[in-house]
């Protein structure tokens, strides 16, 4: 936390203040708070805009885990927990939903630290099967213990805030406050630990840096920020059940961050922005897909969704080879190509 | 009822399931042996040798047992492709990235499945019927069959790795990769091998998963994290390793089925996983992790 305030006196946040880029951020943040008063359909404001948002909170703290060198591949696990959490808080104990949703992040994050320290000494592969391995625990768990959860057939989710616009100026804030959070820890000296462990653990530890410390403080964050996402996107469903816990759940993170930019602070933005469209427009193709392709694949009676779940893989393989940093890259090489040539002109 | 026959029932299915794991496990092993790459996308080339497998006996009219061929051929055609397009092409970079890859074609393998075979559960239907009894205890002829092809195709593998030419450039490149470059061997072309090879392994499976039990397109991650844990069990990059750990895994699992029942056979994989690599995170067998 100290380190926090001290950032935020330091020279660097002054002088960010006076960067382009800070502009740009505040411009792209007064889009989305007046983007409602341009879209009237409550629909797309509910369906399509809000898991815009909480996704992008969801790949930012799986982000977070990966600029640490930590790559999770069972984050459904969090997002499951804190979601359960957070609602069960509140129906069973009559806690106010809103500090129910703030208490089931921080019990995601008390589980996210047990993990974390079982898996502090492990490496890619090993920390990506346990934490899969986990996310699958947890549900078997939630199944096993279901005459008290209910967790199976699932449950309604109680009400923080109504439906629709208030809603969504909510889950904004919420998400706004978490990516600051996120961003002021990228920037920090803790951000800078995460980086080095991340470039070489061995190096880093040479340096004095506490590699195990700083891995489960990066787990601990990243794991409470889930933890909000779960709370949220239950509520934003308004249900709840087992199914939080399904490895889709675990890869979406992943597919949003890496197709966005891994380790940037926009990347996972960029990437919940595409993904969430993608799955909520492009199924309106699919009749067309149907008649183009549907006689080649008599086994399926609707090509479309595993054609489109394909194309996501093909993406996928397709960033990590050709654009390793993702979207934000490409964005990034084309505005300083435009400004190179701007520059060449000027004497 | 937990009684002393049904228990070494248990245990023998038990051994039977595991020579299906083991043969999964050591695919895997080998790959990251020779390229310490670990391909998350490995149960899927299960799930695709099981189809090919199917497909040959269903259109071709093949016998269950000969099919096992088709679905080797086939997932190691896979297995160049794969490797030659997508692992090589980040392999040595960050570690990430392979996770990535395999996500990528976990989506791409399981989805075609989908198209091609649709999302039903299938069986391949074997030429052996009914079980063997020996005082109480029964066992299916057709588990006893895959218990003996395990043991043919390991067999050769070991004959492979010690006695051809081919293994001992692939058991140079898993000691000492550029040691092995500097000897003048194309470990390009020792990787593809490698990785067709270990696919192959893993279609081998598949066609034994899918003559005895039934199998859909989204069968994949679990297999995965099943020879993930055998591999973890054994030491990794090990063969004897990946036979300990399996029949070991084998045994865990059905005695759980038959014990606590439930989901708990499936979860057992992850308990173990996880109670292995806290304690001794480079396996019970294995030596000093990398």
């Amino acid at each position: 936390m100290t380190q926090l305030t001290g950032l935020l006196n330091s020279k660097k946040f002054t002088s960010l203040l006076h960067s382009k880029r800070f502009y740009f951020i505040m411009l792209g943040l007064a889009f989305i708070a007046v983007l409602p008063m341009f879209i009237g359909s409550e629909y797309v404001i509910g369906e399509v805009l809000a898991p815009m948002i909480i996704f992008a909170i969801y790949a930012s703290s799986w982000n977070l885990l990966a600029y640490s060198g930590q790559g999770s591949l069972g984050h459904a696990a969090f997002l499951g927990i804190g979601g359960f959490a957070s609602a069960l808080l509140a129906i069973k104990l009559g806690v106010p939903p809103i500090v129910g949703l703030f208490v089931g992040g921080l019990f995601s994050a008390g589980i996210g630290l047990l993990i974390g320290l079982a898996c502090v000494r492990l490496k890619a592969w090993f920390l990506a099967m346990v934490t899969f391995g986990f996310s699958v625990i947890a549900l078997t768990l939630i199944s096993q213990f279901d005459s008290v959860i209910g967790g199976i057939m699932g449950f309604a989710t109680p009400l923080i805030v109504p439906r629709g616009i208030p809603f969504y100026y909510f889950t904004f804030a919420i998400a706004a406050t978490s990516i600051l959070v996120i961003y002021l820890v990228m920037k920090s000296k803790l951000g800078l630990a995460f980086k080095a462990i991340r470039e070489n653990e061995l190096e880093a530890k040479m340096t004095g840096i506490n590699t195990g410390k700083y891995r489960l403080i990066a787990f601990v964050l990243s794991t409470f920020f889930a933890g909000i996402a779960g709370g949220l996107y239950a509520e934003s469903i308004r249900y709840i059940q087992v199914s939080i816990f399904d490895p889709y759940y675990s890869f979406l993170p992943l597919m949003i961050a890496v197709i966005g930019g891994l380790g940037t602070i926009e990347g996972p933005l960029i990437g919940s922005v595409i993904i969430v469209s993608i799955d909520a427009y492009l199924p309106r193709i699919d009749p067309f897909l149907q008649g183009l392709m549907g006689p080649l694949f008599p086994a399926v009676s609707n090509v479309g969704p595993p054609i489109r779940m394909m194309m996501l893989g093909v993406i996928l393989l397709l960033v990590v080879i050709f654009a390793p940093k993702g979207i934000t890259s490409l964005i990034n090489k084309t505005y300083a190509y435009l400004r190179r040539d701007k520059k060449e002109v000027k004497p | 009822m937990i009684t002393p026959s049904g228990l070494a029932e248990t245990l023998l299915w038990g051994v039977a399931n595991g020579c299906i794991y083991i043969l999964l496990a050591a695919g895997l092993s080998i790959i990251f042996g020779v390229m310490k790459l670990v391909n998350f996308a490995h149960g899927q080339l299960l799930m695709i040798g099981a189809y090919l497998a199917f497909t040959a006996s269903v259109v071709l009219g093949l016998n269950a047992y000969l099919s096992i061929l088709v679905a080797m051929g086939g997932v190691a055609l896979i297995g160049l492709g794969v490797e030659r397009f997508t692992f090589r092409k980040v392999l040595g970079t960050d570690k990430l990235n392979e996770i990535f890859v395999s996500l990528g074609l976990i989506y791409i393998f399981e989805n075609a499945a989908v198209l091609l075979w649709g999302n039903k559960s299938a069986q391949i239907a074997s030429p052996l019927h009914g079980l063997l009894s020996l005082g109480g205890i029964s066992i299916s002829y057709d588990r006893i069959a895959a218990m003996g092809i395990v043991i043919v195709i390991l067999l050769s593998i070991i004959f492979l790795m010690k006695k051809t030419k081919i293994g001992l450039a692939m058991r140079a490149t898993s000691q000492k990769s550029d040691a092995t470059q500097l000897m003048g061997i194309n470990i390009e072309k020792v990787y593809i091998f490698t990785f067709a090879l270990g696919a192959a392994l893993a279609g081998a499976a598949g066609a034994l998963y899918g003559i005895i039990f039934p199998f859909s397109p989204a069968l994949g991650a679990l297999p995965t994290i099943k020879a993930f844990a055998i591999i973890i069990l054994g030491g990794l990059g090990s063969i004897p390793g990946a036979v300990v750990g399996g029949l070991l895994y084998g045994i865990a699992e059905n005695t759980a089925g038959y014990v606590l029942g439930g989901i708990w056979p499936d979860a057992i994989a992850f308990v173990l996983l996880i109670v292995v690599l806290v304690i001794k995170p480079t396996g019970i067998f294995g030596g000093k992790g990398d």
